[in-house]
């Protein structure tokens, strides 16, 4: 373990852009949101998450893929965007969100575009002293101290730092800035074990996973799905602001002789998208939220050896316009 | 990646998002979480609704029609054939042979223009926009009752009153962050009313819901008067001392006993009593209403009676309570404010007024005409007449959204000359002679202004397309050319004169606007905004008591046409579609248009859910898939309006309210038959 001072964060993110792209949390006016290292805005003290996960680093919400020639179509050229880049200030969540992205884009089937952005990425973590009103990582477990999934993992001591090695790659950087860097005592670690029991305490939101588990397969039928779904607007946030979702719909946008293939997020919780995944006749809105949960929950994880497809970060509960709340439904079903 | 903050361009919520730019592109959406409104939440089309900006079908150059096609043209040249054509028409008919259409879709600053083009550039005051057909009722109808035409309160006082009676307005839908706020507010228990024709998705969700038919609306709300005085309901202090006229208001509803009131709406009496019972008995009461309000031949007086209901009550002039109109397009308030009207300049003030007027002229250094333009329905009208002589519309798409489009199409080639300057070719400029290529929201600087009245900054986030150019610096260009020079560097400028002379905008410059915003009456500098209007004294002092008798819809179903046709939009889709139907995800929710029937009159009519239903009106006909539902009442169909090939205004009929000249766009006969 390491210390870093506070005042030696920017020196050590501009280095690493000397080498890379650097991400980090930043502040446009009172907003927080995942941008280009600017020190003048960097966001060190947040609580809580950007709005939207570094999800988009791997996984844009519009991305082109390849352009092809209509001229018979053989030259394609495609983009795979190989931007060397290193990303500060990941919560615990989104950490184990990226996990979760890597198993279902890298594991059977290998993403191209996936790989070749996540394979140039190297993730640093930022533990959370406190949580939001809708954080309920720690039921999930993936939080709100992160226990894998990052290259280097800060904590915040107050004044300084503290730094987890999690990874070569993570170390590698550490050592190209060693002087900015001082070894961590057992006094500093055993500070950190402090504010994570603290930081334990600050959550509002909760669930009973083990409960959750053992009753969802059994709770197809409970009337909370059409309850809920019933205030549904169809807006889609709940899917585009989560960090694994990872369903994507394919264009093609034709302009002159060139034609561009266009990946853009998708929403399972829209009318169209599961006349085109599923069925031909739409499902009702009940049945989506449903599937929507029922993929985090119960499908995922028989399908990925018990990982769960939520992080527990909350966006889709602070991002829905009609109150719809993960965490009510959960405990719906575990009742 | 660039981040760019700036305000939605689809509805009057006007939420705040960033736009992330790579490579010149728009390429993510980031909604804002400290904005008031968005709270970091946004609708379908503010995520996904932009993917139009970069559409190849975009106009990047200026087009001359030659024969029956246009040919590509430089700008000299599209001027200089406007100039011509304009000089030689006015010299020849006069100034009133020009008119202008303005757009709800651009911003103020732009609109402001547009009007300042028409009035001082072109000597008329034929300038109107889209308001029209949506809230030219409430203008005149609140303005009358209260003395300001606007949404009395706040977005999220909303979702702290505790009743909420919603008319005519398909909240979550048509306005999502203001659902959001009545659904937070049913969360804390409040008690939500609900009237309309069709049972929407709060219609499910409230505590009573009112299906009352089409077009009844003086008679429900008078019915809920007359039970709440004869119940002693009123708020008699309010009425002693804010308002003039509940004599005669009281004489007036006197007659629609919860009976008549009844008979005519089919409502039945109780619900009408109770309706009337939850709403006066809180004391933070809101009133919501929308198109289902305005839309009508009885536009005024159904705007004047939801006043009548507040004033009642003693609703109004506090923070929870008022009457909220909602307005639809993400500018139609700024475009009112700004003057794009034919009978005043910005800031609501005459044009008749002669001090009014002087200002302008001294402003602007020239004579103004005295005499109110033509309304948007009766330029079309003088055009087929030949009064009309040329037109020059910007950012609107009337072949496609107003009433009797058959009728449209006519009006518009019988013009001598007609310019439309837009993003793409609509249906619309199809039919021009000249076509200037404006620009998105996402290329150029300005304001909107929200429903709430609040003026909000729209930032530039990308460069013009190709040669495409802000819509503000070409009408600055032609008017120049025209011998009516405008010279401004950029938009903020244009604000600074607006603020000069507008009083409600007095205190607006762009510096203060960015921290989302100020709420009008901003009348000085060091003027915080107004959240809610009318506290302590009504704009016109008094509030007035305008009474209306129930009225019958210009167009009632007969033999021949035995449906009522109510017209509207779905959530997914803007307008008149040239934008989000150019959206994979928006087009894949609704392709096309259809027809909602309900289930039993689709029954007896032989046709199936899906199957393809002829509608026919006295105007034109209509093919498209039939929508069996329960949820709208026997004899009334619903279409959207979106889908030019299956045009609703096809159907509907030009019957104007007579004051406010706003079309019944809810109530025409039709009838069905099998595809
Ligand atoms: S489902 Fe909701 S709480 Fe879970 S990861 Fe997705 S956004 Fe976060
Ligand atoms: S965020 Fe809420 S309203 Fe939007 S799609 Fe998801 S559940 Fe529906
Ligand atoms: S609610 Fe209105 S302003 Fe907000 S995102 Fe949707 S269309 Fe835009």
């Amino acid at each position: 373990m390491k210390i870093l001072s506070k005042s030696n964060l920017v020196p050590f993110l501009e280095g690493l852009g000397l080498e890379f792209k650097v991400n980090a949390p930043l502040y446009e006016g009172q907003d927080v949101l995942f941008g280009d290292l600017d020190s003048s805005k960097l966001a060190t003290d947040f609580i809580g998450k950007p709005r939207l996960s570094p999800k988009e680093y791997s996984f844009p919400q519009r991305e082109r893929l390849f352009t092809f020639k209509n001229n018979g179509g053989v030259e394609i050229e495609a983009h795979l965007n190989e931007t060397k880049r290193v990303i500060w200030g990941i919560r615990p969540c989104d950490l184990y969100g990226l996990k979760f992205l890597d198993m279902v884009y890298l594991s059977d089937y290998v993403d191209p575009y996936y790989q070749a952005r996540r394979s140039n990425t190297i993730l640093l973590g930022l533990n959370c002293n406190k949580a939001e009103e809708s954080c309920f990582c720690s039921s999930i477990g993936t939080g709100p101290f992160a226990r894998e999934a990052f290259d280097l993992l800060f904590t915040d001591l107050g004044d300084v730092f503290l730094v987890e090695i999690g990874s070569k790659a993570g170390k590698k950087l550490i050592e190209k800035q060693a002087n900015l860097f001082t070894n961590a005592t057992s006094k500093d670690e055993k500070q950190a074990g402090i504010l994570e029991e603290k930081s334990k305490k600050t959550f509002k939101t909760y669930i009973d996973l083990g409960k959750v588990e053992a009753k969802i397969a059994g709770a197809s039928s409970s009337p909370v799905w059409a309850e809920e779904a019933a205030k549904c607007i169809l807006c889609g946030g709940c899917n585009w602001v989560c960090p694994t979702c990872y369903c994507f719909n394919i264009e093609d946008v034709t302009s002159g002789d060139k034609t561009q293939r266009v990946r853009y997020w998708d929403s399972c919780q829209l009318g169209g998208f599961t006349q085109m995944a599923a069925m031909n006749s739409r499902a009702t809105q009940a049945e989506r939220l449903r599937q929507r949960i029922y993929h985090k929950f119960s499908y995922n994880p028989d399908k990925y050896g018990g990982e769960i497809g939520c992080t527990g970060c909350g966006r889709c509960i602070d991002v829905c316009p009609a109150g719809i709340n993960i965490a009510y439904i959960l405990r719906r079903v575990a009742n | 990646m660039k981040r760019v903050l700036t305000t939605c361009e689809f509805c009057g919520c006007g939420c705040n998002f960033y736009l992330g730019v790579e490579d010149g592109k728009v390429v993510a959406i980031y909604p804002s979480v400290s904005h008031p409104i968005s709270q970091g939440r946004l609708c379908i089309k503010g995520w996904q609704g932009h993917e139009y900006i970069h559409s190849p079908e975009r106009l990047t150059t200026p087009l001359i029609k030659k024969g029956n096609r246009f040919r590509e043209a430089s700008w000299d040249e599209a001027y200089e054939l406007i100039v011509d054509k304009f000089n030689q028409i006015r010299t020849r008919y006069g100034n009133d042979s020009i008119a202008v259409f303005s757009s709800a879709k651009c911003t103020n600053e732009e609109n402001y223009l547009m009007q300042k083009f028409a009035r001082a550039c072109l000597g008329t005051n034929n300038v109107d926009h889209c308001a029209r057909l949506c809230h030219a009722s409430t203008v005149v109808g609140l303005a009358t009752t209260f003395g300001s035409g606007a949404m009395t309160n706040s977005i999220n006082e909303i979702a702290g009153a505790e009743v909420i009676f919603i008319i005519g307005s398909n909240t979550t839908e048509q306005h999502p962050l203001i659902g959001d706020r009545v659904l937070r507010a049913i969360e804390k228990g409040a008690k939500v009313i609900v009237a309309d024709p069709r049972e929407t998705q709060l219609a499910k969700l409230c505590s009573l819901y009112l299906m009352h038919k089409p077009g009844s609306d003086v008679a429900l709300l008078n019915g809920m008067m007359n039970a709440i005085i004869a119940e002693g309901l009123e708020d008699k202090e309010f009425i002693a001392e804010r308002t003039e006229g509940f004599e005669s208001l009281k004489e007036t509803v006197a007659d629609y006993t919860p009976e008549k009131s009844s008979a005519i709406t089919s409502v039945p009496e109780e619900k009408i009593v109770e309706a009337a019972r939850i709403y006066s008995r809180s004391k933070k009461s809101i009133i919501i209403y929308s198109m289902g309000i305005t839309q009508h031949t009885t536009g005024v007086d159904n705007v004047m009676t939801t006043a009548n209901l507040a004033m009642l009550t003693g609703n109004v002039g506090k923070e929870f309570t008022g009457v909220d109109p909602l307005r639809g397009q993400n500018n139609v308030q700024g475009a009112c404010d700004v003057g794009a009207l034919p009978n005043v300049f910005s800031g609501y003030q005459a044009v008749t007024d002669e001090k009014l007027r002087n200002k302008f002229e001294k402003a602007w250094k020239v004579t103004l005409p005295p005499q109110p333009g033509l309304t948007l329905v009766e330029m079309l009208n003088s055009a087929l007449e030949g009064s009309l002589r040329a037109m020059y519309i910007m950012g609107e798409n009337p072949m496609v959204s107003d009433p009797d489009i058959n009728h449209v199409e006519k009006s518009l080639k019988a013009l001598d000359f007609l310019v439309v300057q837009d993003i793409f070719l609509t249906e619309t400029a199809t039919l021009a002679d000249v076509v200037l290529p404006g620009v998105s929201f996402a290329e150029k600087d300005g304001t909107f202004t929200s429903t709430e009245r609040r003026i909000q900054r729209v930032r530039k986030a990308i460069e013009p397309l190709g040669d495409s150019k802000p819509d503000w610096k070409i009408i600055t260009e032609l008017s120049s050319r025209l011998g009516y020079r405008m010279d401004y560097s950029s938009p903020a400028e244009i604000m600074d004169e607006i603020a000069k002379l507008t009083p409600i905008y007095g205190g607006v410059s762009y510096s203060r606007l960015e921290s989302f915003g100020l709420q009008w009456p901003c009348p000085s500098p060091d003027h915080p905004g107004t959240p809610y209007l009318h506290k302590g004294s009504f704009t016109r002092g008094l509030g007035k008591f305008s009474p209306a008798d129930y009225k019958t819809p210009a167009e009632l179903p007969s033999h021949d046409y035995p449906f009522v046709l109510t017209t509207g939009r779905v959530g997914f889709h803007y307008h008149t579609g040239t934008m989000t139907r150019k959206d994979w995800a928006l087009e894949r929710e609704y392709p096309t248009g259809y027809v909602e029937v309900n289930s039993q009159d689709a029954k007896q009519l032989g046709i199936k859910n899906g199957q393809t239903a002829k509608v026919i009106s006295r105007r034109g006909e209509i093919s498209l898939s039939l929508k069996s539902v329960d949820t709208i009442a026997k004899g009334v169909v619903f279409i959207p309006f979106h889908f030019a090939e299956a045009a609703a205004n096809k159907l509907t009929a030009a019957n104007l309210d007579p004051v406010a000249k706003i079309p019944e766009y809810k109530v025409c006969a039709v009838r069905l038959e099998k595809g």
